[in-house]
């Protein structure tokens, strides 16, 4: 990846800073406070997992990072600079599942961010069939959503996600809708993807066990209004092993997460 | 949609059966041959009619009807429709009222439109547009609606303009159930021009219809009605075409 020198050097591509972030929603009936006070950096280059009970507001701290949603209150930047508004060439985006387009084949929907750009046809195939090999999916561009299962959709979503090489990835539960043995397999294809491009993840997940698993880090937080309560080092060696699953460092790392959110509960 | 080769078989016995059924009826004599001419003299009087040129005249006054109406409520409606979604008061408000329109039948205001347009072009043109707008309107509120958020929220992510977002996501989304509604609002479109042609008129085959059916003349009044079937049946089945062609974006 490139360095961005000439926004920063001190704050190299794929740095995220959040300062005392607050979101507030405005109904017709009450004001809801979604999140309060929240701050936080993520290195370039670091694996961050979000948990929290429902509604403690993770999608919406992902949306304002994707410039999809602005704060009420606080700054968010991300590779140095604010985010007014998405910029798919610093954030890729990676939704819950359905979030293909069904009348597009997987390359296509690849290469829709491209097409947005309006990236020459021969450059966008290529970059797509890059994209698809990356996540594993070679061979199978020509595939409509439809045909294709749980778990290649998501990866599919992933190379729409980095089909443009930007140095962040935002991830909002991707795995939630998949059976269990497809989802650990996916979080091993995550951590390969990850560990080859170096990019900056933020994963958001209601599982402890995939969240232990996958980050470097795991950020808890409370029950609405979402606040920062606990933020854990996770420093299981990689290239992190299904051993793992049942070692001592990994369950007392589960529990302290656990406790937190039994307590909000 | 995947019928195998049995079942194609079995609908053509079925049409066929049916024609024999009638052929037979009147050919026995089991119903009066003048009340129900048979099927075969029914399709000889067809071909007959087909050559006539004052028939062949009375169906371009009919097609040119039912296309211009149609021309007018299709834009039109799908504009409303397309207003009342995207704008969360105005569909508040006129929902229901465009439910309760649609449920009126349409034909009570048929004198309306004569004491309005007098008889003539206009006053099918009228009436076919004011049968066939509402489901219109009503099937592109629903198309709009059938856009996933997900997806829109996918366009915005990527930097999508407000015209890339029309055309690469509204577009595709709707494609389906507008389809669907482009049939369906022909059936009324059609039903609407010809009863307006049946009601009062003086040219059109809806007019020939009602005058035969009132002359008695059965093999006339029978060749029609095959012949009306026959041509919104074929643009019925030519939409459904289409339909199937991109049913895989319904998933
Ligand atoms: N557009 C909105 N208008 C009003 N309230 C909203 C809006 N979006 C979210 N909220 C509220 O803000 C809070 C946080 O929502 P958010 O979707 O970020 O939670 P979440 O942590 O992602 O939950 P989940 O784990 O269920 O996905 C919720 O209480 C939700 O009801
Ligand atoms: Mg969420």
């Amino acid at each position: 990846m490139q360095p961005l020198a000439n926004i920063t050097p001190l704050k190299p591509a794929g740095a995220i800073e959040v300062r005392n972030v607050g979101q507030i929603f405005k109904t017709t009936t009450q004001d809801v406070v979604a999140l309060d006070n929240v701050s936080l950096d993520v290195k370039p280059g670091r694996f961050v997992v979000l948990v929290g009970p429902s509604g403690c507001g993770k999608s919406t701290l992902l949306m304002m990072m994707a410039g999809l949603r602005q704060q009420t209150s606080g700054t968010i930047t991300i590779s140095g600079a604010p985010i007014p508004e998405p910029d798919p060439n610093r954030v890729g985006v990676v939704f819950q599942e359905a979030s293909l387009f069904p009348w597009l084949t997987a390359e296509e929907n690849v290469e829709f961010p491209l097409a947005l750009r309006r990236v020459k046809k021969d450059e966008r195939r290529a970059k797509a069939q890059d994209a698809l090999k990356l996540v594993g999916l070679d061979g199978f561009g020509k595939r409509h959503p439809h045909e294709l299962s749980g778990g290649m959709k998501q990866r599919v979503s992933i190379a729409r996600g980095l089909v443009q090489d930007p140095p962040v990835l935002l991830m909002d539960e991707p795995f939630a809708a998949l059976d269990e043995q497809t989802r650990m397999t996916m979080g091993d294809e995550l951590l390969r993807i990850w560990a080859a491009t170096g990019k900056t993840v933020v994963f958001v997940t209601h599982s402890l066990t995939e969240a232990v698993y996958l980050a470097d880090e795991v950020i808890v937080m409370s029950p609405r209004p979402g606040r920062i309560v606990d933020h854990l080092q996770v420093s299981l060696p990689r290239p992190r092993t299904y051993e793992m699953l049942s070692g001592d460092a990994f369950g007392s790392l589960r529990d302290r997460i656990w406790r937190h959110i039994r307590k909000s509960a | 949609m995947q019928s195998g080769l049995g079942v194609k078989a079995a609908r053509v016995a079925i049409v066929v059966a049916l024609f024999a059924i009638w052929e037979i009826l009147s050919r026995t004599g089991i119903v009066n041959p003048r009340l129900l001419p048979s099927a075969s003299d029914t399709l000889v009087t067809l071909g007959d009619l087909l050559q006539r040129a004052s028939v062949r005249k009375d169906l371009v006054v009919t097609a040119s009807e039912v296309a211009t109406a149609f021309a007018l409520a299709v834009p039109v409606g799908a504009l409303i429709g397309f207003l009342i979604a995207e704008n969360r008061y105005f569909a508040e408000v006129a929902k229901p009222l465009l439910f309760f329109a649609f449920s009126i039948p349409k034909s009570i205001f048929l004198p309306m439109f004569i004491l309005v347009f007098g008889v003539g072009f206009s006053q099918k043109v009228g009436f076919g547009f004011f049968s066939t707008i509402f489901i219109v309107i009503m099937s592109t509120t629903t198309a709009v609606e059938s856009v996933k958020v997900e997806h829109l929220t996918v366009a915005r992510s990527y930097g999508a303009t407000p015209m890339q977002t029309a055309f690469r996501v509204y577009l595709p989304s709707m494609l389906p159930v507008l389809l669907e509604a482009l049939r369906i609002s022909m059936i009324f479109n059609l039903t609407g021009v010809i009863l307006a042609e049946m009601y009062a008129s003086r040219d059109g085959i809806g007019h020939q219809i009602a005058t035969w059916g009132e002359n008695f003349q059965m093999k006339q009044l029978l060749a029609g009605v095959v012949m009306i079937a026959v041509i919104a049946i074929a643009f019925n089945e030519l939409v459904r075409w289409v339909e199937t062609r991109c049913s895989h974006w319904r998933t």
